[in-house]
Parts: C-alpha cells; structure tokens; sequence
C-alpha cells in the first residue's frame, strides 16, 4: 500500500507541475497507475466492487485537483469506474444464473426452504434487474421505483440460504471480480495507445483527390491521419497556420514535408483570408464535451468560425479518452490555462512595463496567453473517433457507453 | 405562390357568422367532455395564478386538508361504471386545484384512488379498470400532456409491477397505492435535481430572462440565491395570466433584484441579458418544447443575438409528440380579456400555448441530467422502454 501511495504522489507532483504533455500520454499514465491501485487494493468478501470504487475514486479526485484542466485524467477514471461497475454487475448475472442452476437440483427440500431459496433469487433477480438500471441513466420505471431497493446487495441475499457450495462459489467470484476488472483496464489501456491507427483508417474516406486541407497547430492524430491519406495515393495540399506564440505549426510542416505532402506555412491571422481556397478544415482536440463543444489549442475558434462562414467542413479528429461527460458552463475561463507571458514578449525588453516591484499596484501592461479555445457544438461539422465518424450531437450517446452516471461528480 | 387568397377571408367571414347558431351541439358529444374546447390545464393554471381572494383560499384549504385523499374515495365508494369515472375526473380535478402539486402527481394520486376504491381481485382487471379510468382522463383534458403522461406512466409502471408476479394480490395492491402516494416525493426530488444541475450555469453578475411562471425555475432561482449567487431577473410580464407580476412577488421575497418587461419589450432588452430560463408543458420527441405563449418569440429572439436558451422540465413531461408547425396540436383555448368591450366581428387568437423548435434551444436541465435537445428523442425510448 505504502509503494502504490508513493507512485500516486508522484504522479500527483507530476501532473501539478505539468511535467506530462499531452492527453494521450497523460491518459496512459492515469490508466497504469490505477491499475497497479486496484491490483494492491485488498478487496473484502462481500461488496468489492464499492471498495475498488472507494479506493479508485479517492485516488481519482487527488488526480483531477492535481491538474484540473487535463480532462483526460478525469476521464480515464470514470471509464475505469465504469468498468468497475460493469464487470460487478456481469458476475452478478452470472452469479444469479448459477443460483437459479442450484435452486432447480434443490427441489427436494421442505416446502418453507424451497420457497425461502426461490424468494431470494427472486429478490436477487429484481436487485440486479435494479443493479443494471443504475448503470443507465434513470428511467420512468425507476423514477417510480424511487432508489433501487437493496440493489447493491445480489451477493448478501443470495447467502440467506445456507448451503456450502455456494458459499464456495463466492470466494472464486471475489477473486474474479479482481481479475475482471484489471483485464477491462488492460484493454482501455490497449485502446488509449491505438487510438491513432483506428483514427488514421478512416482518412482515406474524408480526403479525396487535389483536396486542399487546413490544419492549426500540431497534433499527432492529424499527421497521422494525413500521412495515412497519402499513402493510399491521394495527392492533396496542406496548409498549416504556425499556432502561435508556440508555433508547433512549423514542427508539423517538417514532419509534412519528410512525408512528402505538399504543404505551405501560414500565419494564424491568413486563415480568414485562405479559407476560401480549401476544402476541409482538420484539426485535433485537446477536449471533447458532452455537449459536442471541442476545447482545442488556442486558435481554433476562430478556424471554426472562419469555415462556418464559407460553409468549409469542419472536423475534428479524437481519441476516445478525450470524450468528457461534463457540459462547459464557462469553459473560456474555468477549462482554460493562461502560460508564461515570456512566449508572447520579451522579459528583456519589456521589464518596464511588466515590473512589479516598482510603482503603485499592479502594471499597466497586462499580457494574457490562454492554451485553450472553446469551439461551439454548432461549427463542428463532424467528429472523427476509433469508433467511427459522428455528428456532434451524437456524442452524449458515446458518453453513456464509456461513462457510468454516477461517476460524473467526483 | 400558393398564398392566401380573398376568399379564404370571404369563406372564414361566413364560417363564423353561421357558427354562432350550433352550440346546442353539446348534447350529441360525450357527457364527459369538456365543453367550450376552453383548454381545463391552462384554466387551472390561471387559477393557480390568478388574485388570491377568500374563497380561494378556503378552496385551497380544503383541498391541503384532503390530503391523504381520505374525503374523495369515501364519495366514490361501491359505485361502479359511470359514476366511477366520473368520479376520477372530479378525483382529479380536486388534486389538481392546489397550486404547488405538479400535474402528473395529480393524475397518478387520482388513478391512485381508483385502485383504492377498485373491486377487482385479479391484476388483470385492476389494470383494465385503470386503463379506462386513464382513458377517460386523457379524453377530458386533451390538452395537458403532463396529464398523459403522467397516466401512461402509472400505466406502465403497473402492468411491469405485475409482471413480477407478487405471491398476493393484496401485496400488490398495497405497493402500487404506495409508489402512487411517493410519487409526489419524487416529482419534489426531480425539482431539487434540477435546481442543482442548473446551478453551475449561473454565474455571479449574471442576468436570467424568466418568461412564464414555472415551479421548476423558481426553485432553480431559489437554491442560486440560497447559494448567495448574485444575479438580477427580468421576468416578462406574462399576458394573460399574469405571470410576471407573481413571479416578482416571489423573488422580491427572496431579495431577488427583479425587472419586469412588457412581452413586446424583450427584443429591447435581450442585450442586457446572459441567458433565457423556461420552464416546459411538455417536451416532445423533436427535442423541441411547449410552453406558455410567447416562449417561441423570446427563444426566436435570443437565438438571433446568440443567447443561451435553458429549459427546466422534469422528465415526465416528455412527450411523444411531434408537432410539425405551431397549429399541429390539440388546441389550447383560452379566455382573454382586454378590459374593454371587443366588437364581436373581432377574432381573438386564444391559443394558451405555443411550440418551440429544437434548434432554438440550447440545453435541457432534466431528473434525468443535463440534455442537448438533440438527446430529447433517445432519452425517450429508454423511458418508455
């Protein structure tokens, strides 16, 4: 327990000082050390799945408080929660099917025995047709039902009846609830690393021949979906806005041009100019919200806006683990990180302007340099997963298959 | 092209003046159908909003005072068809005078006093004889659709309970009279669901349009300024009903920084505002909403300066409707009164309600979470599932 503390702190120290770049990475990370959290967790007999949330979640919120505007590490635990839950409720079906297995050799007993058994699969039956409606957003039938009635005890009233074999039968399911869950992780872990190639399968249906794609900043789910267009032989142009003050652009147009695509370098302030010589606007998020709103680096809204108005696709290509179950009530400012104004001006020059120390309060030179945009559902015109392509307005239902309800306030 | 010609006008001109003799029709309708197609859920709501004079109030005395439903069935005891479902709709109409009950607890505690007066022994016939007390319920107000639902709601839920065969009819019985009873419980709970799902989205400094007089909203603006949230309202003034005015009497009780509007003033106004609240009759599977008149003019206009349109409606208000255009529903008539003698040549657009298109509306504060209207029609199959 101690070790696992440790590697949590540390992580907890990286994510505060920024040391991880990039949601890809940074979900990586979130996934491994939960892994290693849950594989040390030591799970009591009966209710284990609410101790691997227990411990999941207390870890999870150190995480999210650690960097709160990396969305990918709240997002990771909850698909981690998820399955958590997932796997509890598929050993509680199979447990109660093999109850019923058990109830049916048991018929010779006493009337009252009998009955008793067949009540508690019965009660069993309801508590786990009750465990998998809380798994789904609440429906009329359980908004009748009030809260689900003894719904996170299928194993307790299933050992009101007394017979040993199946109390056997529950130390081997313990052990497999463990199992279970470490090998859904190992397969989020699996799917978080692939991201790329799923996203990049699908460009060769997007990008067609002498196309000419805009794209902002860098990202690595773009060069690779670009890269995976021309070599299938699609000839087209790119043209790269640099992304200022980081300008990543220029990065990205070497690695274009080592591939061998036509590629020209612009300012960010040409893309209104340039947009309406090309045919699709591609860029990577940073973020996707529940509500279709992609949080990108700064610079896209004003791509998106740009295309809006010259009827220019917009798409947006992410990973899995970017999707988010929260709405953004203020993203601009609660979702955003304002950087070191040293990457718009020189300290040197400008110190001053930006000096402190002398004269009254604060200076008259305020320098702000946000890392994030919000761009609106209603510019987005497509959005590009490992799943497939979808239309904004689709993505709450992603968000109910990754995502359990009661994970989204941690 | 194909625009209104003269003679529409001619033919609507002679279609009214001769429409003034059939209205001894009654007799040949249903006995229990309303008449005047005057729409009984917004008259109610009028009721709910109108001036409180005494007898009103000795009115919503007694009916507080026949809370646990004790006074109703002792009437309708050992009477069976006719004077049976008559009895639903006096049943309900008896819940639904109290002003802070919402109108699907009405239907389900009225269907819930059939069962309790109901003579059946089997589950079968307790569902049949459910089935037309709804029917009858439904046929009386076709207007409501928190009532529709509300009673398709109780109706499913009783033909589920009975699909998981309880060993004694009684039992049964005794559980869908309880859930019945807590539904009131849940319809509170959804509120308080929503009041705290909005509250992210308002912010300090901020200014709430609120147009028409939703229970939902007020709690929403309640728990935020419990919250000690800083924010003022214009609440526009509501003709006919009123509601401006009374919805100012409440937050002014709250310490609320309150405007009113004239209707006609939003337009004027909608750039002081950061974002419009509504409350919903209904929610349809469009992901669209109906409300009291006037919500499609301000969602119109706040879509047209880009302002956030947020509707509250708790999750039994879903609908399965789809209004194509703002005549395509059962209409909703209302008397209006100018305060002068109108010529009696004059028409009077009554209707009580309108439709608003789901692309004017933002998002949807639930009991079921926060929804993009889009989301509207899936959340609807699972909830009818």
């Amino acid at each position: 327990m101690p070790d696992v503390q440790s590697t949590v702190l540390e992580f907890v120290n990286k994510l505060r000082k920024r040391k991880i770049e990039g949601s890809q990475a940074t979900a990586k990370c979130t996934v491994e050390l939960l892994r290693s959290v849950i594989s040390q967790q030591r799970v009591p007999h009966s209710n284990q799945a609410s101790a691997l949330i227990d411990a999941v979640k207390a870890v999870g919120e150190q995480l999210v408080a650690a960097n709160p505007v990396e969305l990918a590490v709240g997002n990771v635990v909850r698909r981690v929660l998820h399955i958590i839950r997932e796997e509890d409720l598929s050993l509680a079906t199979a447990a109660m099917a093999g109850l019923d297995l058990l109830d049916a050799s048991d018929d010779d007993g006493e009337d009252d025995n009998c009955k008793g058994v067949g009540y508690s699969a019965m009660s069993a039956a309801v508590a786990a047709a009750a465990a998998r409606s809380t798994l789904r957003p609440p429906s009329l039938q359980t908004l009748l039902e009030g809260t689900p009635e003894s719904a996170a005890v299928p194993y307790t009233s299933s050992s009101g009846a007394d017979s040993e074999s199946k109390t056997a039968d529950k130390s081997s399911i313990t052990r497999k609830l463990k199992h279970d869950v470490i090998e859904g992780v190992n397969h989020l872990i699996l799917e978080i690393s692939g991201c790329h190639e799923q996203i990049a399968e699908q460009a060769i249906e997007h990008i067609h021949q002498n196309e000419v794609i805009l794209t902002l900043g860098s990202s690595r789910t773009v060069l690779e979906f670009l890269c995976a267009a021309k070599e299938k032989k699609r000839s087209f142009r790119v043209f790269v806005a640099e992304g200022a003050p980081r300008y990543q652009g220029h990065l990205l147009a070497k690695e274009l041009v080592a591939r061998g695509l036509q590629t020209t370098v612009i300012t960010d302030s040409a893309v209104f100019a340039m947009i309406s010589r090309v045919n699709m606007v591609i860029i990577g998020a940073h973020a996707v919200m529940a509500n279709g709103g992609v949080i990108g680096p700064v610079g896209v809204n004003m791509a998106a806006l740009a295309a809006k108005k010259h009827a220019v696709p917009f798409v947006v290509l992410a990973g899995s683990h970017k999707l988010c179950p929260l709405y953004p009530h203020n993203p601009e400012v609660l979702l955003n990180e304002l950087r070191s104004p040293s990457e718009l001006l020189d300290f040197g020059e400008f110190s001053d302007c930006l000096d402190f120390g002398a004269g009254s309060g604060s200076p008259l030179l305020q320098v702000v340099n946000p890392t994030f945009d919000y761009v609106p559902p209603s510019l987005v015109s497509l959005f590009i997963t490992d799943t497939g392509g979808h239309n904004p307005s689709y993505m709450y239902r992603l968000i109910a298959d990754y995502y359990s309800a009661d994970d989204l306030v941690m | 092209m194909w625009r209104r010609s003269a003679s529409f006008i001619l033919d609507d001109e002679r279609r009214r003046t001769s429409n003034s003799p059939p209205m001894a029709d009654n007799t040949t309708r249903a006995p229990f159908q309303n008449p005047d197609a005057i729409s009984a859920y917004y008259q109610t709501r009028a009721a709910h909003h109108g001036v409180i004079t005494s007898d009103w109030l000795a009115q919503a005395q007694a009916a507080v005072g026949g809370v646990s439903g004790e006074e109703h069935p002792d009437s309708s005891v050992a009477e069976l068809g006719k004077e049976k479902t008559f009895n639903v709709i006096e049943e309900f109409n008896g819940w639904r005078k109290q002003p802070d009950l919402a109108e699907a607890v009405a239907a389900i505690r009225a269907l819930a006093a059939v069962i309790r007066a109901s003579e059946a022994s089997t589950m079968m016939e307790l569902e049949i004889e459910l089935k037309k007390a709804s029917d009858t319920l439904k046929s009386w107000d076709k207007t409501s659709i928190s009532l529709t639902a509300g009673c398709d709601l109780f109706i499913r839920y009783v033909t589920r309970t009975s699909a998981l065969e309880y060993e004694d009819f009684n039992s049964a019985k005794s559980r869908l009279l309880e859930r019945a009873e807590k539904f009131g419980e849940i319809s509170c709970k959804a509120r308080k669901i929503i009041a705290m799902l909005s509250q992210d989205f308002i912010f300090d400094g901020c200014t709430i349009l609120v147009h028409g007089l939703s229970r939902v909203v007020l709690e929403i603006l309640k728990t935020a300024a419990q919250n000690n949230k800083l924010f003022r309202v214009l609440c526009t003034e509501g003709r006919p009903d009123g509601t401006g005015v009374l919805l100012s009497n409440e937050l002014s009780k709250l310490d609320i920084p309150v405007k009113l509007l004239l209707d006609s003033a939003v337009a004027y106004s909608m750039d002081e505002v950061d974002m419009v609240f509504v409350g919903a009759d209904g929610v349809v599977e469009s992901g669209g909403i109906i409300n009291m008149m006037g919500t499609y003019q301000i969602a119109l206009v706040a879509h047209s300066m880009n302002k956030p349109v947020y509707v509250a409606a708790e999750s039994y208000k879903f609908a399965r409707l789809y209004p194509l255009d703002q005549k395509d529903m059962a209409p909703a008539l209302r008397p209006i009164e100018f305060g002068v003698k109108i010529p009696v040549k004059v028409e009077v657009e009554r209707s009580a309600r309108d439709y608003t298109p789901p692309q004017y509306l933002t998002l949807l504060f639930t009991d079921l979470g926060v929804l993009s209207p889009s989301v509207v029609s899936d959340e609807l199959i699972q909830l009818y599932l």
